[in-house]
């Protein structure tokens, strides 16, 4: 899963993550564009253009190229995470179980919409328009590691500020259990 | 993750020929009955992206932990989240129990015999001191497991155990006797029919790719899975990921590609994980490759993931996003079968019509048509949304009435909500109420009211949810989705969103409601692709469904529901819109 090393991508990581992805020819190269985009954004939790460049570099293609596909899939983060990262899910069952009161509170409470930072930086959220696959517990999130489900405001508040304190606690990057909490 | 193809070869594991694998499959056999007769325990934990969300992985930690001599071993999903974490129980001269919502503290009492209150059931046709059997359980009673015989019962990293339970044999029946012809014309017989939303026969498709003339040719597994309603191929990929493998490969042979492809969405990472290992396995034992099984028959593979944009399912877009550019779709023709991947021919199939091709081949093309309704034939995969009791993702058979579904297998509303309607066909199709509940669910009888089988998800919605509110939601979906490239369907849509908006916030007014019908049929008739060609189609289907809940909104000024911010500060909507 994701290292959420927020703010700086150590190059010589990126050189070693896309060295890993060879090709046969040009046309196998274009098809690992998006793969060796992936696997950074998957690292540092966003795709800078040092990184983009040794992407383009790598498969013999333009930086241009990589930022129309880093703009239009909604995976990529062009600019870096907070410390803690939250996927919602706005899927059907979310929706029909109060997800967007969970949208509205986020914007309400910490001034965030969809792939925004707070201003403090220690949280970005992303809503998800797909499905998270735990439908039986909707609304549910995925902050950082763990699950939280069955939620209303104040509880996805609660988990919130419990991820953060923990954090500052133990002064380590969160990390967890992938287990949906109760609220 | 790396390309599988930077997995080292092992050849010392290639099978060569024939009879290599039909060796190795009796290994396989011997190996799985001894695994069940043993003398000593054997617990299988139920671990999938659904189960691991509630805990699963500690809970197989624990039964690993304190499991002594039993064996223990990790199983997929078996589609009842509402049991999830469960735990099966082989105890010797006894049939396997499944104890249900076991929490990692739970499992020593578990081991020790004292949770036998939590056994859901036995898998077995006969009761076990009073356990009934899982099959008799409502969720279970209407199944007919087809594409998911395996799963929650098979290793899903393990080829072995896949193959002991039949992966491969359809396969290996292609490669050496039936012809190209003979295959297809099973499929054909069996009126397999595309799951992804279509439902366009597979056996034509198939046809007109082994036709296809230029070459290379290819065939890609379409496992994208964008939509907000559905979770159905991801749970094939985690519980049987042979069986999908196994679909494209017979496809690349019968339709003479020479290399196959699965998309898989970017956003289900344990799906990319077990499919990878089950394309590593493969490659190292000769299924994948050159001169496979001594047949002097070529198949290469390739897995692509996707990057979180919906309209990458519509086929033209995927084949784009395999080849690096932006998802947008092209118009047509060419179809895909003339002019897909890299300007080849490409045969694309949903995970689920490729995942049925395995059964049909085995069992012949009259077994498959025999089952279901004559014109939706086979089984289909459902999974529900909403509040219901007993969720999770089924295999029935088609023609499987809709109250059947919602009030039997999904156990009807939660206590302390009412059901309201049912949206079916995700974002491109309209709510069905429960004077719908008589009919069959398959391909043809929901279209005639407004609805869709679409891909199988259904969403359940109660009183709490506003017809208006729902609308936008499903339209904002389909706006925020819309690729762009098209006029209509790039600021058709917005317009649609912002008068609903105006509804919403109680400045609407009944002209709005034909100003929308107007700006619908312009998005439907204009629009390059299936996205646009049905984005209002949930919009239509409310207004009509629910038309004294749109007129109240606009005449009285009220929102029954009490969800919509009438007579407040118009904002900019902060939803994932
Ligand atoms: C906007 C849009 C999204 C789609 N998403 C999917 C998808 O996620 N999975 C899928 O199999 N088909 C999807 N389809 C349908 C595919 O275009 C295609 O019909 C299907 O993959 C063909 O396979 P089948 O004949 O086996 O169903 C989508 C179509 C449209 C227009
Ligand atoms: S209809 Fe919408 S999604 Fe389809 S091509 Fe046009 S803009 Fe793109
Ligand atoms: S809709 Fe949110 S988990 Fe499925």
């Amino acid at each position: 899963m994701s290292h959420a090393v927020h703010g700086e991508i150590d190059l010589e990581v990126v050189r070693e993550l896309v060295s890993h992805l060879t090709f046969s020819d040009h046309q196998e190269a274009q098809e690992l564009i998006l793969a060796a985009l992936q696997e950074i954004n998957e690292h540092f939790g966003w795709v800078s253009p040092e990184a983009a460049e040794i992407v383009a570099d790598h498969l013999g293609t333009t930086v241009n190229r990589i930022y129309g596909l880093l703009t239009f899939y909604a995976d990529f983060r062009t600019e870096p995470r907070g410390k803690h990262f939250m996927l919602l899910c706005h899927g059907m069952s979310c929706y029909v179980l109060g997800s967007q009161n969970l949208v509205q509170d986020l914007q309400d409470r910490y001034g965030i919409a969809d792939g925004q930072t707070t201003a403090d930086g220690e949280l970005t959220v992303q809503v998800v328009n797909g499905c998270l696959g735990v439908c039986d517990r909707a609304p549910i999130v995925k902050l950082d590691d763990d699950f939280h489900g069955n939620l209303t405001p104040d509880s996805l508040n609660d988990a919130i500020q419990r991820a953060i304190a923990a954090r500052r606690a133990n002064g380590s990057p969160p990390h967890g259990n992938s287990s949906v909490r109760a609220g | 993750m790396a390309t599988a193809a930077s997995a080292p070869a092992n050849d010392a594991a290639r099978l060569s020929s024939r009879d290599e694998f039909v060796a190795f499959r009796s290994a396989a056999n011997d190996r799985w009955s001894r695994l069940w007769d043993a003398k000593s325990s054997v617990i299988s934990v139920g671990v999938g992206s659904c189960s691991i969300a509630k805990g699963a992985l500690q809970v197989l930690a624990e039964c690993r932990r304190l499991g002594g001599d039993a064996t223990v071993r990790q199983v997929a999903c078996n589609g009842a989240c509402f049991l999830e974490p469960w735990v099966e129980i082989k105890r010797p001269n006894e049939p396997p129990v499944i104890y249900s919502n076991i929490e990692p503290g739970e499992v020593q009492a578990l081991l020790t015999g004292q949770l036998e209150d939590r056994a859901a059931g036995v898998r077995a046709a006969d009761a076990h001191r009073g356990i009934p059997p899982l099959d008799s359980l409502p969720f279970f009673k209407h199944q007919q497991r087809i594409v998911l015989a395996n799963t929650g019962i098979i290793d899903p990293d393990s080829i072995e155990d896949a193959v002991a339970r039949g992966a491969y044999s359809a396969y290996f029946k292609v490669l050496f006797e039936l012809t190209a012809e003979e295959a297809i014309a099973e499929v054909t017989a069996a009126n397999l029919r595309g799951r992804g939303g279509a439902g366009f026969p597979a056996g034509i498709k198939w046809e007109s790719g082994r036709k296809a003339r230029a070459t290379p040719k290819f065939v890609v597994c379409n496992s994208h899975e964008g939509e907000p309603n559905v979770y159905k191929d991801r749970r094939i990929h985690e519980g049987d990921p042979h069986r999908i493998l196994e679909g494209i490969l017979i496809a690349c042979v019968v339709c003479g590609a020479e290399r196959g492809y699965n998309y898989i969405g970017g956003e289900y990472p344990l799906a990319i994980a077990r499919f990878r290992r089950a394309v590593a396995d493969a490659e190292r034992f000769g299924l994948i490759g050159k001169n496979i099984l001594g047949s002097g028959k070529d198949v290469a593979f390739r897995v692509r993931t996707g990057g979180g944009a919906y309209i990458c399912g519509e086929g033209s877009a995927l084949m784009y996003s395999i080849m690096g550019v932006r998802g947008q779709p092209r118009t047509k023709p060419p179809r895909s079968v003339e002019e897909g991947i890299w300007k080849r021919p490409t045969v694309a199939n949903n995970t689920e019509t490729l995942a049925n091709v395995p059964d049909v081949i085995l069992n012949g093309g009259a077994w498959y048509a025999s089952i279901g309704t004559p014109k939706s034939a086979g089984t289909k995969l459902m999974t529900v949304q909403g509040a219901l009791k007993t969720m999770g993702l089924v295999e029935v058979p088609m023609g499987t009435t809709l109250g059947t579904l919602v009030n039997e297998i999904w156990g009807g509303m939660r206590d302390g909500h009412r059901f309201k309607g049912i949206q079916t066909g995700g974002v491109s199709a309209g709510p069905l109420t429960a004077d719908h509940f008589d009919l069959p669910v398959d391909f043809d009888s929901l279209t005639d009211v407004g609805g869709m089988l679409g891909s199988g998800g259904f969403a359940v919605f109660d009183e709490s949810v506003c017809a208006v509110d729902y609308a936008r939601y499903l339209t904002a979906f389909n706006r925020y989705e819309s690729c762009s490239k098209c006029v209509p369907c790039r600021l058709g849509n917005p317009a649609l969103v912002e008068i609903l908006d105006r509804i919403r916030f109680g400045r609407g007014t009944m002209d709005d409601l034909v100003l929308m019908e107007r700006t619908s049929k312009h998005i439907i008739e204009l629009s390059l692709c299936g996205l646009g060609q049905v984005a209002p189609a949930p919009l239509l289907g409310m207004m009509k469904m629910y038309a004294d809940e749109f007129r109240s909104h606009v005449v009285d000024g009220v929102c029954p529901a009490g969800v919509c911010p009438i007579g407040g500060a118009e904002a900019v909507l902060a939803a994932g819109d």
